[in-house]
């Protein structure tokens, strides 16, 4: 359970320069779309109805992620600032409800993104009470856990919140420290503990297979480390969710390449099968170094008609209100010109045919 | 507007600038202005700018030979969207605007300056297919109600 050491809401101090959260949020590009604030259109014709909120405040997050483009430290102006690579336009709050509301039988999942700040929870709670006033899409709230604590997480669910996000990220101990806590500008109160704590809380008030942890596969993790996780948030029936590591220019990690499209496949494929088909960290085979070498030949049929079903290589999200793919994020993690990391959609023969061979399925079993 | 050296006047339609003075593909959303009697300049028209989201890259395929219309000569790449980028009519490429294939953000100046390429040996019976120029404007009012449609453009 975690006490309350959640950063203090310091309102008293507070200026606006009128273009902040909670009357101000950024929307992803592609909610930006689909909601019509901007002109657009995707590379591949599917349906979107994953709406993507992020809260916006002038000195901006107070944070200092290696990878992230909202990093303290990464050069250039908040405002200018892009969030897994892309821009964020700014709306106004009473605005995108509205649009929402027009559109609310396109939509599959809303979801806020909370960045640390003091204001934040406030904030949060404050957008959401918005939206449920007139759109009945699922919400979810991907959290800042330096800003929470558990009362804090049960007045999310008592304003309706559906789902709970963590983006844990980094999904080691010791790289969560050297990525995230331990950085130039200061941690701002992110500590593997107070994620896990936070973790924990919302798992026992939101309930099962309400909440989820984003991992991110590249920061310089092992296979095991990720395939470890999977297994220990599946048996607690969280979500784990696969990101891709993108680089953002300018950030510290800006070099840093991200991971081949065989792991990135593989990785996928190992995170389906143990939570979909029960697979555990010992019906696969590691390397000295924790790189996945194998997978147990006693399930090649299984593995194989999985990779050829393609659900596992879709994006990960939360879920709309019937079970389909709610949250889909298109283009999130790889530019339009390069191969889809994940799909927003399910993918077509000859998109297996390409993930086969990304895959090196006849490679994987021992 | 002042193009060449000529005075160029611009049209309002729908909430954009068109110019009433040039060919029109009404499929790819590109202008063509005839520069010689076989010779055309190509760039995107408003709609196109619009539609294509915000432009983050322009690839131009070396090698190209004799092209038909509708071959790809190169390459679009928006934030959310990856296409061909296709010509309106047969011909060889000549030249291509290399300060906008550097920066398309160009474009978003004036499209009508930020010409993209130029074709040689293209065939007046075909340039004849595109919308002319006294059809501009209603060709692009259907065009943007289209889009409007099909839920492309800004509400």
């Amino acid at each position: 359970m975690t006490t309350g050491t959640a950063m203090t809401l310091r309102s008293r101090n507070r200026r606006s320069s009128g273009q902040e959260s909670p009357e101000w949020v950024r929307i992803s590009a592609a909610s930006a779309i689909a909601l019509g604030f901007r002109s657009g259109r995707f590379g591949r014709d599917f349906d979107f109805g994953g709406i993507n909120l992020l809260l916006n405040y002038e000195d901006g997050c107070r944070s200092d992620c290696g990878y992230c483009g909202l990093a303290r430290t990464r050069p250039g102006d908040y405002e200018d600032k892009s969030f897994i690579r892309v821009e964020w336009p700014l709306v106004r709050t009473d605005d995108l409800v509205d649009r929402m509301a027009a559109v609310e039988d396109r939509l599959t999942r809303l979801c806020i993104s909370m960045v640390t700040s003091p204001y934040a929870f406030e904030d949060s709670l404050e957008i959401t009470s918005r939206i449920n006033a007139k759109v009945r899409t699922p919400l979810s709230i991907l959290v800042a856990p330096p800003t929470l604590n558990r009362r804090r997480l049960e007045r999310f669910y008592d304003a309706g919140v559906d789902m709970i996000g963590i983006g844990l990220d980094a999904v080691t101990e010791r790289l969560f420290r050297s990525i995230r806590t331990d950085v130039p500008a200061g941690g701002a109160g992110l500590s593997w503990k107070k994620y896990w704590n936070v973790v924990d809380d919302a798992r026992e008030i939101f309930g099962p297979w309400k909440v989820n942890c984003h991992t991110l596969v590249g920061l310089g993790e092992s296979d095991q480390d990720l395939v470890d996780l999977f297994v220990r948030l599946v048996d607690r029936q969280i979500f784990p969710y696969l990101f891709c590591f993108n680089p953002e220019p300018d950030s510290r990690m800006g070099l840093v390449p991200k991971s081949t499209i065989t792991r990135w496949r593989r990785i996928q494929l190992v995170k389906h099968l143990v939570e979909k088909e029960g697979f555990r960290g010992d019906d696969f085979r590691f390397s000295e170094e924790g790189s996945l070498t194998g997978v147990r030949a006693v399930h090649a049929d299984l593995v194989v008609e999985t990779a050829n079903q393609g659900l596992a290589f879709m994006t990960n999200g939360c879920p709309g209100e019937n079970g389909e793919p709610g949250c889909t994020r298109p283009y999130g993690s790889y530019r339009p010109t390069e191969q889809f990391r994940d799909f927003p959609f399910e993918p077509t023969t000859s998109d297996l045919v390409n993930i086969r061979a990304e895959l090196e399925v006849d490679r994987l079993f021992f | 507007m002042k193009l060449g050296g000529y005075d160029v006047a611009k049209v309002k339609c729908k909430g954009y600038e068109i110019r009433d003075d040039l060919y029109y593909d009404h499929d790819r959303n590109l202008w063509v202005e005839r520069i010689a009697s076989n010779s055309v300049r190509v760039g995107f028209d408003p709609l196109g700018v619009e539609v294509s989201g915000t432009l983050a890259q322009l690839v131009m395929h070396p090698n190209l030979g004799t092209l038909c219309r509708g071959d790809a000569v190169g390459t679009l790449e928006a934030e959310k969207f990856v296409g061909p980028l296709e010509t309106p009519l047969g011909g060889r490429v000549v030249a291509f605007n290399e300060a906008v294939i550097s920066d398309p953000r160009r474009i978003y100046a004036d499209c009508f300056q930020a010409w993209l390429f130029e074709l040689a040996g293209v065939q007046s019976e075909e340039l004849a297919t595109l919308v002319h120029p006294t059809d501009v404007t209603k060709d692009f009012e259907e065009r943007v109600e289209t889009y409007k449609r099909a839920g492309v453009l800004s509400w």
